[in-house]
Parts: structure tokens; sequence; C-alpha cells
């Protein structure tokens, strides 16, 4: 990732109103914050990220304002005053504290004089303020000072202030503050960024209300990470991904890996749909990149280490939000994405071409070769056709078929899908102790599937395996398609369990530090963890806490049911 | 190069000798050992190296070569005899054992199965002085053989399982806190990140995870040399010697040496040079007790002879880790005078959930997780009326209705059988879920906060000489209404139209990367 902002990328502006506004920033352009104003984009590019900018006056004439980078010490000015203001020995401390009715009180210094004020007297009344609504709009369109101006104003014009406070003081200013203030801070887009967008501002349950603790959760507990095999050739680093998130566990995901966004430049952005209206402009666009194509006749070369493999519900996978980082797998002729490490990376196959390749168009008819001589003689639209139907059958065979051969290292799950049927077609294609985490907004589907692997079950299985896994391998009762008592064969994962983190923010200012307020409430967000295992073949018989009772007779406790108590206890279990 | 790589990062498919494996005994009890084929350090095992557990023993030959997830059998292992060996020589083992750094590994093994020797005290009650010869023992090593019961699982390690599983030197920082941390620093492959207060090596494991992007040395073999990336690394400071050491040899048994640099340091007084070599970091993790002695160090430029331990062209992020506000409230103080901006303060609440079948009933006698108890109202009103009935013939003959009690135990093995494989009764109950009994109400506060890269009145200047700033003249409303603004904006879609059609009219489309068709009001958001 670039550490300066580089034209085509995207970028969040934050107003102090903590709104945010996203945007694929170009060279020479005008970027507006509505209300707050406009300023030339070539103000931003090729400085860092995460300063904070002040707009200034307009000159006359001009129709953008300037910028002004605002110091961090200017940022945190109120703070550091407030601060210095404590440590002066005549505000030593206050000597009394007079109580007054429950809660209020009011804090007297040594000379009588009232410190902290309490809050019996003021007026709940909103209409105290005596600017009126037209001479704060006058005074928003003179705009001086980047409304700092507007809010002393108002601070002033306030006929309670002197009766406030200081903690409604305070919360007064932050209040105007927020709405006046012209300042933003620009700030990367990335995964981390994005996440908080999407469940803060847009539509949350296009990504399963995942917040950013649980995204991060996931990634640790399938152990995705960077694994580029050194050993050339080797298959190494490989995994399982189902995202009914958009992208937006793919991008967490290849960000991990190191191949989301990679010391790689993209062209400037694209002219927007608007502009690509006119019919003729998008024909003559096709043959550019038809003629490209001929020209492209080798493949994309698949890596086979430090990849993700997605299944997808869909024909097309749905990865809109990978757009945001300059991928775009549906148009694969689109030059910025043929480059992207995502391209050779990030493998998409369909449940369909997963679970029945012969039934999948694609992978069961291959187009049949034509000779050069036939190629010859056709003309460029069709060769690049035939060329590209070739390229697409070989990508998907090979895709098909290495995800056939297993040997995963992990699984993440984020889908609305049941989990129960996601796991019997993909846990058998994972290698030993690989890392499984499926992610779920809500706990139920979570509970049925954990259910499914509790100890007692498992027990019952080993004692009494089903009547047609009589005779079979174990790789073949590893691809067992479960039934009714076992929908899933529970000796394959171990340490199944499920568990949910939630981040609490905290306000922390000088004496006056709690945990903020309010919050967002809506899906907990829950992850079920385990771990890919290989029951040993023939008799195995427990050990544990045998307990005596009467008689001196041992035997075994036995649990029926799972989790933590479950697994407190010893199981014994023998195989006939 | 096998033998370089990590088990963490390349765990292969088999367990591999001299590498770490993780032996699985329950979710809360795994024990991390280095997987030896031979007993090299003179245990007096017949059967080589064992790691002893309260499932059983297990031989490291059984365990060398099996493929990770397998279930591993426990074997018969004479852990009696080897007691007998002479009483001074296995005196002077232990002593070896407490001094020595290196044989940590042995220690926790033994701390969660009993010593065998000790078992040989109980039982004899004095010391035993039986001269054995020292050699004849451990340089035999005999083939393990199956015992009848007992197994455990077999693991790759990952710092998830190692987190769980590692020596406890310090408080731990655990796997919620760790993930969100190294989300928010933006600690991805690449990065260089600091970390103060290694302590038990949690987050080191999990952070060189997080940064790994090949081994030093290793981009030529990749074939893919041309591409030169850049390798991340793991600062790690830690001023408590023993720990020092005690990680620094973690590290290197399990591959991770390159990816970790392990220094043994008071940062606060000393700063974070590396023998006068800046790691210019851009993430830095803070878990002491004073992080704010540590911010004075952590600044980008000063006079002459500091050189700053940050990467000049990124922006920095900054997380502390503190139990107590107070820490909290003094840490974000120097943190605002020090120009960190973002400042922000979370706490993080983790639950792991228990998910069991809860069966309630009064005719499935007693039973494990079972509340007896009526299971509706018409289960109650039954017993009731039997209990009614009972009384009337009392009453009427004078005689006790013969109770039907069964005196078999219910929690017999066959009985337990039997009721899962015939009764089914992983399927009874009410599918249910609550917190698990133990919940780790609070680990540390986290504040994060971000140090922007420096930025100069020189490169300014620079920046708008390369690329000015073209002024748009003309009057513009700035302050405007939202329903002026969506005039405003709906003006601007036909103005753009019309552009549009008329360039067409004129010119070619060009499709390239030329500047002058950037002159479009960015709307996108």
């Amino acid at each position: 990732m670039d550490n300066l902002v580089t034209p085509g990328s995207w970028v969040v502006l934050r107003l102090p109103s903590d709104q945010t506004k996203v945007l694929q920033i170009a060279k020479t352009n005008t970027i507006s914050l509505g209300k707050i104003g406009t300023f030339a984009s070539n103000r931003l590019l090729f400085r860092p990220y995460n300063l904070t900018y002040e707009l200034l006056d307009r000159k006359g004439g001009d129709k953008d304002s300037d910028l002004r980078i605002v110091p961090a010490s200017e940022l945190h000015e109120d703070i550091l005053v407030e601060e210095a203001a404590a440590l002066l020995p005549e505000n030593a401390g206050p000597s009394e504290i007079v109580a007054g009715d429950g809660v209020e009180f009011q804090l007297l210094g040594e000379n009588g004089e009232v410190i902290m004020r309490s809050n019996r007297e003021t007026i709940d009344d909103s209409a105290r303020q005596t600017l009126t609504m037209e001479e704060i709009e006058t005074l928003k369109k003179e705009g001086t000072s980047a409304g700092k101006d507007l809010i002393a104003k108002l601070m002033l014009s306030h006929t309670g202030l002197e009766e406030k406070t200081s903690f409604s003081l305070a919360k007064y200013k932050l209040l105007k503050t927020k709405k006046y203030l012209k300042r933003f801070t620009v700030l990367p887009l990335d995964v981390a960024m994005l996440t908080q967008r999407m469940v803060e501002q847009k539509d949350a349950s296009k990504v399963l209300e995942i917040r950013e603790e649980m995204l991060s959760l996931i990634g640790s507990w399938s152990n995705i990470h960077f694994s580029a095999d050194p050993i050339p050739k080797a298959r190494s680093g490989r995994w399982l991904v189902v995202d009914e998130t958009g992208g937006l566990l793919v991008a967490a995901m290849a960000e991990r890996m190191g191949i989301l966004h990679q010391g790689y430049t993209p062209p400037e952005p694209k002219r927007s749909p608007q502009e690509e209206a006119g019919e003729e402009l998008k024909d003559l666009k096709i043959f550019k990149e038809l003629d490209d194509d001929i020209n492209h006749t080798t493949d994309i070369q698949l890596a086979t280490s430090n990849t993700l493999t997605m299944v997808h519900t869909n024909a097309q996978p749905n990865l809109s939000l990978l757009s945001y980082f300059n991928y775009h797998p549906n148009s694969p002729t689109d030059r910025s994405s043929r480059e992207h490490p995502l391209a050779q990376r990030l493998h998409t196959l369909s449940w369909l071409q997963l679970v029945s390749p012969s039934q999948d168009t694609t992978y069961a008819n291959p187009p049949s070769p034509l000779t050069s001589e036939e190629l010859q003689s056709m003309k460029s639209g069709k060769r690049g056709t035939y060329y590209r139907k070739q390229r697409r059958y070989r990508k998907i065979k090979q895709i098909v078929d290495t995800t056939h051969a297993g040997g995963f290292d992990g699984l993440a799950v984020a889908a609305s899908m049941d989990p129960i049927s996601i796991l019997r077609h993909l846990v058998p294609l994972l290698r030993g102790g690989a890392s499984i985490a499926v992610y779920s907004s809500t706990i139920e589907s979570l509970v049925k599937l954990a259910d499914l692997y509790s100890t007692s079950r498992r027990t019952a299985f080993i004692q009494s395996p089903p009547a047609e896994l009589q005779g079979l391998s174990s790789e073949e009762t590893a691809r067992w398609q479960g039934n009714e008592d076992f929908p899933l064969n529970p000796t394959l994962l171990l340490n199944v369990s499920v568990q949910s983190a939630r981040v609490n923010e905290w306000q922390v200012l000088p004496g006056r530090t709690h945990p903020l307020m309010t919050a967002r409430g809506g899906a907990e967000g829950y992850l079920l963890t385990g771990v890919r295992v290989f029951p040993a073949e023939g008799k195995v018989e427990a050990r544990g806490k045998f307990l005596k009772r009467k008689g001196g007779r041992e035997y075994s406790c036995w649990t029926t049911d799972s989790g933590a108590e479950g697994q407190e206890r010893e199981v014994a279990y023998e195989m006939e | 190069m096998t033998t370089m790589t990590s088990p963490f990062l390349f765990p292969d498919t088999v367990a591999q000798a001299d590498k770490l494996a993780i032996v699985h005994l329950r979710r809360d009890l795994q024990i991390p050992t280095i997987l030896k084929e031979h007993d090299e350090d003179d245990e007096g095992y017949a059967e080589g190296k064992v790691v002893n557990t309260r499932f059983g023993s297990f031989p490291h030959k059984t365990l060398i070569g099996k493929s990770w997830g397998s279930q591993i059998l426990a074997s018969k292992v004479d852990t009696g005899s080897r007691g007998r060996r002479d009483q001074k020589s296995a005196k002077k083992q232990k002593k070896d054992n407490a001094e020595g750094p290196g044989n940590k590994r042995q220690q926790y093994e033994e701390s969660t199965s009993e010593t065998p020797r000790k078992k040989l005290r109980a039982e004899d009650g004095t010391p035993v002085e039986v001269a054995i010869d020292d050699t004849s023992v451990a340089k035999e090593e005999s083939d393990a053989v199956a015992a009848q019961s007992g197994f455990v699982h077999l693991l790759a390690p990952t710092p998830e399982n190692w987190t769980s599983s590692l020596p406890h030197r310090t408080q731990v920082v655990y796997t919620p806190d760790y993930s969100y941390v190294l989300h928010r620093l933006k600690v991805r492959p690449g990065a260089q990140i600091i970390e103060v207060g290694a302590g038990s090596g949690s987050f080191t494991h999990a952070s060189a995870r997080a940064v790994f992007h090949g081994y030093p040395g290793s981009e030529e073999v990749n074939g893919s040399a041309t591409k030169r990336r850049k390798l991340g690394k793991v600062w790690s400071y830690e001023f408590h010697e023993q720990r020092h050491e005690k990680l620094q040899k973690e590290i290197e048994e399990h591959g991770l040496d390159g990816i970790v640099e392990i220094t043994h340091r008071d940062v606060c007084e000393n700063g974070f040079l590396v023998n006068g070599e800046s790691p210019e970091a851009e993430a830095i993790f803070l878990d002491l007790p004073a992080p704010w002695l540590a911010l004075p160090h952590l600044v980008r430029s000063k006079a002459a002879p500091f050189v700053s331990p940050l990467n000049p062209s990124a922006t920095v992020h900054l997380c502390t880790f503190s139990p107590c506000i107070e820490q909290v409230q003094k840490t974000m103080s120097v943190m605002r005078q020090l120009g960190w901006v973002d400042i922000e303060m979370v706490a993080i609440a983790h639950k792991r959930f228990e998910i069991r079948r809860e069966r309630i009933g009064i005719d499935n006698g007693s039973q494990r997780g079972l509340q007896s108890t009526p299971a509706s109202v018409d289960e109650a009103l039954q017993r009731l009326l039997e209990v009614e009935g009972n009384f009337k013939v009392f009453h009427e003959n004078g005689t006790k209705v013969p109770k039907q009690k069964d005196n078999t135990n219910p929690n017999n093995r066959a009985k337990i059988i039997e009721n899962l494989v015939e009764k089914k009764v992983y399927k009874e109950g009410k599918l249910v879920h609550r917190t698990e009994p133990e919940v780790k109400n609070h680990t540390s506060y986290l504040t994060f906060a971000i140090l922007p890269q420096e930025w100069t009145a020189e490169d300014e200047a620079r920046v708008c000489a390369e690329l000015p700033i073209v002024a748009r003249k003309g009057d513009c409303e700035v302050a405007m209404s939202s329903r002026a603004m969506r005039k405003a904006a709906a003006k601007a879609v036909r103005e753009k139209a019309e552009a549009a059609k008329s360039r067409r009219a004129v010119a070619q489309p060009v499709i390239s990367n030329d500047d002058t068709k950037g002159s479009k009001t960015q709307q996108r958001t």
C-alpha cells in the first residue's frame, strides 16, 4: 500500500461529524464536501495519509478553497489547555464538596469561588441561543476561519453559557464543532476502513453485519498468512473461502496474505458510467479490448501457493467490494485487474463446479481445438472469442482439479447459507490440522452445527458407525455425505467451539472518562472454530479420570453433552 | 531449506523431527513439544524421548512422520524403572533442568504429568540407592508398544494453540486482543513492528505470522527474484533477562529467527535502536507498565544524535496495552503532547459459549445430563395422579405399591453406550447455548494512536511545484441548503452530458491516461 495519496487510489475523507466520504482520487480534479466547500484534488495528491486539513476562506474570485494542514497541537488544543490549567497551583484542587440534591454538587475552590457548577440552576430549554437562524446562515456564508468564528459567536451568544457545568460546556462546544468546523482528515481505504464504513454507514446486512473484531478473529482462527513456499512448485498456503459479504472477507484474507495491495499503481480511473453512455463509444472500446485479447493468448498463470480458493453461489462470484482495491474479477479484460496480484492468487469456482463438475457447461464441454488454418480463416473477432473460450476452459479446469485434490490449509466462512451444508463439502478437502472458522451473524446456525460435533454424538458414531460406512476406506469415510443421525461425520473436527468478541469504545478526557454512552446494536456476530483431524483406525479407548465408587469398581466418566463441561470429563470409546 | 522453515508458517503435511508440535489432550490442555528422534537429554526411557500426559505416554517416535491432525494411541512406557538410576546423576540432571533456560519444554511436560521419580519416592518412602550403569539404559532405544487405552491428537503449531499452551511467564495477550490489535495496527506482510514487553511470547508469535513475507535470503531461491519484496520483521524488546533468554531460545527452536529479533533492553531508558540500526517501524505495540516513559523515544525528528526508530515515510500506528485506567489517562496525555492523533481507547469483551442439550423429564430414569423434574404441566399432573393412586391403594388395602427400582447403576458403561447408540440421547432435549462458566472480564485497555508522516513546508512546496493547482475562477455558492445542492448537482450532470456530447461530436474517443479529461467533478461516494 502506498504511503502517499496517489492518483487512482480510493481515499476516505472523514469530516468532524465522523461522516465519511469515499472517492477515487484523480489528478486535476475538484473534490466537493457539500456545504463545507470544494477544493482541488491536487491539494491532496502525493501528500501523506492521516493528515487533517482545514478549508481556508476562498480568495476573491476563486471557486475552490485552499487547504491548510492542521497540526496535531491544534487538534488537541482544548484538552491540552485544560490539562495545563489543571496543573497550575491556584487550581490545585477543590477544598470542599458541597453536596446538593442527589448527584448534583458544586465544587468550591479555596477562596470559595465556584470551580465546578452544578446543574441545579440550568434551564432545560434549547431556545437559549440568541442568534437567529438567519444570522447563523449569514455567518455560515461568510464562512471565515473555517467555521471557528461561527462557533465562537455561537458560544458567546448563548445566554446560559455561564450557567453550564464544564461537562455540558464541553459537550456544547463539541456539538457545534462537529456541525460547523470545516475540517477533514484524509484516510486510506483499506479493509478496516471499508468494514467500518459498510457496518456504520452503508447497508450492514450486505456484509452480514461483520464487525472489525470478528473479521480479525476469523483471520486468526483460520490461520491465514503469507505463505508463498520457498520451495518452488510445492503446494502450500492454500485457503478455502466461502464469502457472502460481497468480497469483504476475501479482501480481509487477501490483506493478511499480502496480495490485496502490493506496490502496484493502478492507471487513472476510467470514465464514470454516465460518460460511457454513447453506444458507438462502447463498441469502439470493446473492439480495442478484443485486439488486446488476441495479443494476450497466454493464460494468467495461476499460482500454486499463497492462494485463496473461493466457492460461490451464483454463476459469477460477487466480489463487488474488491473494486475499491482496483480488482474487477468479472471483467477479465480489464488491464489493471490482470496485473493485480489477486489475478493469479484468487481462484473462484461455483458450488456446481465443485460438487458436480460434469453438470457444469464450462467444465464439461471443452471447446474443440481448431487447426491453425481454420484459425487463419476466421475473422479477428471470432478468433478472439475462440482464444478467450480456450483460456476460460483451461483456467476453470485447473481450478476445479486442484480444488478436488484437496489439501487446503484452512477454511474461512462468512455466509448466510446453512453452514452444515458448507462443511459437508469442504471439510474433506482440508489437510490434517487445518483450521476452520465459520462466522455467522446469529448464533442459532452455529449452535446446530456445533451440536453435530458434540462428544456424545461422536461417541455414538464411533460405537456403532452407520451401516453404509462398512468397508469404506478412511478417505471415503471422510467424504461420506451423512445421514439423518449424523448429518456430518463427527470425527473429522476437533475442538469445535463458539465464541464472540465485542469492542467497547471509551471516552478518555481529563476528569471525564467513561465508556461511550451509545453503541451500535444489531447482530452480535459469532464464530465457530475447529481443527480438521484424522481419527485413528482400529480400537481406540480413552484414558481419563477414573472414579472409584462403591465396591472399588472402576468405570470411566461419561458425558452426554458437548462444550467445556463435556471436555472436562474424559470420554472412553471403542471401535468394534 | 526445510530445516530453516518454521512449523508455524510452513507446517508441511506431517510432523517432523526437531520441530515444534502440539500434543492436544483437550481444548484447554495442549502440550507443546519439540519432536526428537533420540533422547538427547538422556531422560532414561527405553523408547527414547517420551511425552508423558495424564492420558498416557507417547514416545516421540510414534509422533514423528504422522500427519498433522492424526489421533495417536498411547504406548506402554515403563516410567518407573528409569528412576532407579544413579541418584547422583539424576539429582544433577534435575539441577541442570532448574538452572538451564533450555529445559523449559521438559518442565512443562512434567508439570502436566506425574514425574516418575516422585512416584518412586512415594512408593518407597526413602530415596532408592540402586546403582545402574547409566549408559546402558540411555543408549538402547526399543520400539514402542501400543497401550490399551489413551490417545492424543497431534497438531501443527499455530499462534492460537501456542497461546493456549505456552508456558506462562507473564500475563498473556490472548487471541481476541492480539487479533484486533494487529488488525488495527495494519500489520501486513512486510511490515516492521516494534513489540515492547515480549513476556510469554504470544503476541510475538502472532505478529511474526502477520509480518512474515519470506525468509531473509529466500527471495533468490524463489525464482521470482525480480520482484523484491520487503521482508517483515518483529522487533521485540524485553527488559527481564530470564524471560528474554527463554524467548530467544523459543524463537530459535520455532524457526522464527530472522523474522523476530529480540533485544534485552529497557526501552524507557535506552530507546529502540538495535546495534545503532533503526527498526524503521510502522507499527508499535507497548505492553509495559509505564508506556508514557517509552513514548518520548518514539518521535519523528529531534536533535542530531537522535535517530528515530520510526519509518520516516509511513504513517505509524501505535497501541498500548494497559490494565488500569490511570495508565491510559497518563499515556493519552503524553500522546497528545507528542503529536499523536486519532487517539482512541477500547476494551474487548470476549466470550466463549457452551453448547449443550438440556434434557428435562422424569421418565428417563436418572441419567447423566438429565434434570429429573417434570418437563411440562402434563407430566407433573401424571406424576401427581400416580402418587394419588398409590395413596388410594394404601388406604384401601393397607399395602404399599412396590417401587419398581432399578438397582443397576445408570451411569455404567454399557448403559451409557446403550443410551447413546439405541436411544440416541445425543438428539434428545433442547439445544441451548450459554456463556462458559469462566469469563475473562477484563484483559487490558487498548489505546490506539496514529502518527502521520512528517510533512514539512519544503515537501509541500516541492509537490506544489510538481503538481500545480489550477484555480477555478468564478463565483460559486459554497454554503447552500440541501435543496440548492440537489439543484446544483442536477445542473452539473446536465452540463456534463452536454460536454460529453459535444466532445464526442468533435473528437475521437480517447482511452488513455492523459490529464485533460480530469476536469469533471467527482461525485462518487
